[in-house]
């Protein structure tokens, strides 16, 4: 008996060891769909690239202006999604996905106070683009309307969560910009930048 | 008796270990994952360019006002431009001699707490970033997810010259100018090394 308890013991420990990650959730099942919207972006790295750093940059300028990117970037993203789904709006080309990671990283960089309406202009615009990407995965069978309500929620939490990090980062908001944190989101925004510029070197390359 | 219990175990651990084995991943690693692994390894799996992006952190920390802040900010800029260079092939003379000759000068410049105008330190770390970033471009792996190779290769550079930053903060302590002093010294013998060598290939 002891032997067989022993036996088993080692068993299930090597069972244990060998333990793997379990694919079987309900994504593909109910409510599909939503989790495909929500999920789509979140493992695409560019998505997640531009998205943290639009949301850094409503951080970092102040809450009353970046409040307005909580509606307006999602209501982009489904309009992106609308337009490439209805009127064949395409994606961008790796070049202009570059460009977009490589402005926001400067405009980080360079600590400028956007005003509230270009800051909304620019965030409507990358809301666009990005739902216009993400709307490569529609497929005649999905249902369009859990698809657009999961992109604009994932959207939603992103920038109102990155929003409120950097927010609370920078706290308090009258801080200069050349106090240590106010020079460490600018130092993130120089890595977003490089990136950007690495991309583009990536794009042009033979 | 005892013996064939140790073959009874041994024999049940094998059964289960082959049937619970999962395919090797041991070979260059490819998408999002990979790239990000490759990219953040690179700047710290090779010592010229580890110790040189130290350096620089250090220097900054040591020549202090604008260049402490202006350095970790406007660096991976400069050096993801050396990236691109890199990246188009557009080839930069003797490349591994100049980054081996950054681990000196900037282990030198730390060692000997050289002073020169903010303008200066700018243009020569700027040349360094430049040869760095080249040397990261031109190695990109191929099979590796190209953005996700420079999200990890950027922050590896940035989160590099944060140590060297940390490391100039000793000086606030009593002896702490000695240590930086002790591992800009270190960090120059090991630019020799790396200069020597490369001439040493180069001859």
């Amino acid at each position: 008996m002891n032997t067989r308890l022993r036996t088993a013991f080692l068993a299930s420990l090597v069972l244990l060891t060998h333990s793997q990650i379990a694919d079987a959730h309900i994504v593909s099942a109910r409510l599909g769909d939503f989790y495909a919207g929500a999920l789509h972006p979140l493992m695409t790295l560019q998505d997640v690239l531009i998205w943290a750093a639009l949301g850094l940059l409503a951080g970092s300028i102040s809450a009353a202006s970046g409040r307005w990117l909580v509606l307006v970037f999602p209501l982009g993203l489904c309009a992106g999604l609308a337009l490439a789904a209805h009127a064949g709006l395409g994606t961008p080309s790796p070049l202009i996905d570059a460009a977009t990671i490589l402005v926001l990283g400067l405009l980080l960089v360079a600590a400028l106070r956007i005003p509230v309406a270009l800051l909304c202009l620019i965030a409507f615009a990358l809301g666009v683009m990005r739902g216009a990407v993400n709307a490569g995965e529609l497929l005649p069978q999905t249902d369009r309307l859990l698809y657009a309500a999961g992109l604009a929620s994932a959207g939603y939490v992103v920038i109102t969560l990155v929003m409120a990090l950097a927010l609370s980062f920078r706290r308090p908001e009258t801080a200069a910009v050349s106090s240590w944190r106010g020079i460490a989101v600018r130092a993130v925004g120089g890595w977003v930048a490089a990136i950007g510029l690495m991309m583009a070197g990536l794009s042009l390359a033979p | 008796m005892t013996c064939r219990k140790i073959m009874h175990s041994t024999a049940t651990i094998a059964l289960f270990t082959a049937l619970s084995a999962s395919p090797s991943l041991a070979h260059e690693q490819s998408g999002v994952g990979g790239g990000l692994a490759s990219g953040l390894l690179h700047p710290l799996t090779g010592l010229d360019h580890l110790v040189a992006m130290v350096a620089v952190g250090i220097w900054g920390a040591q020549l202090g006002g604008a260049a402490i802040w202006v350095l970790p900010i406007v660096f991976p800029l400069v050096m993801a431009f050396g990236a691109v260079l890199g990246i188009l092939h557009i080839g930069l003379p003797v490349p591994e001699l100049v980054i081996a000759l950054s681990g000196l000068i900037l282990g030198l410049a730390v060692a000997l707490r050289v002073r020169v105008p903010f303008a200066a330190a700018a243009g020569i770390i700027a040349i360094f970033a430049i040869f760095h970033g080249h040397a990261h471009g031109a190695e990109l792996p191929g099979s590796a997810n190209p953005l996700a190779y420079g999200c990890g290769f950027v922050v590896a550079t940035g989160l590099l010259h944060a140590c060297g930053i940390t490391i100039g903060a000793l000086a606030r302590w009593p002896g702490g100018e000695r240590i930086i002093q002790g591992v800009g010294a270190a960090i120059a013998a090991l630019g020799g090394y790396f200069l020597v060598a490369s001439l040493g290939v180069a001859a």
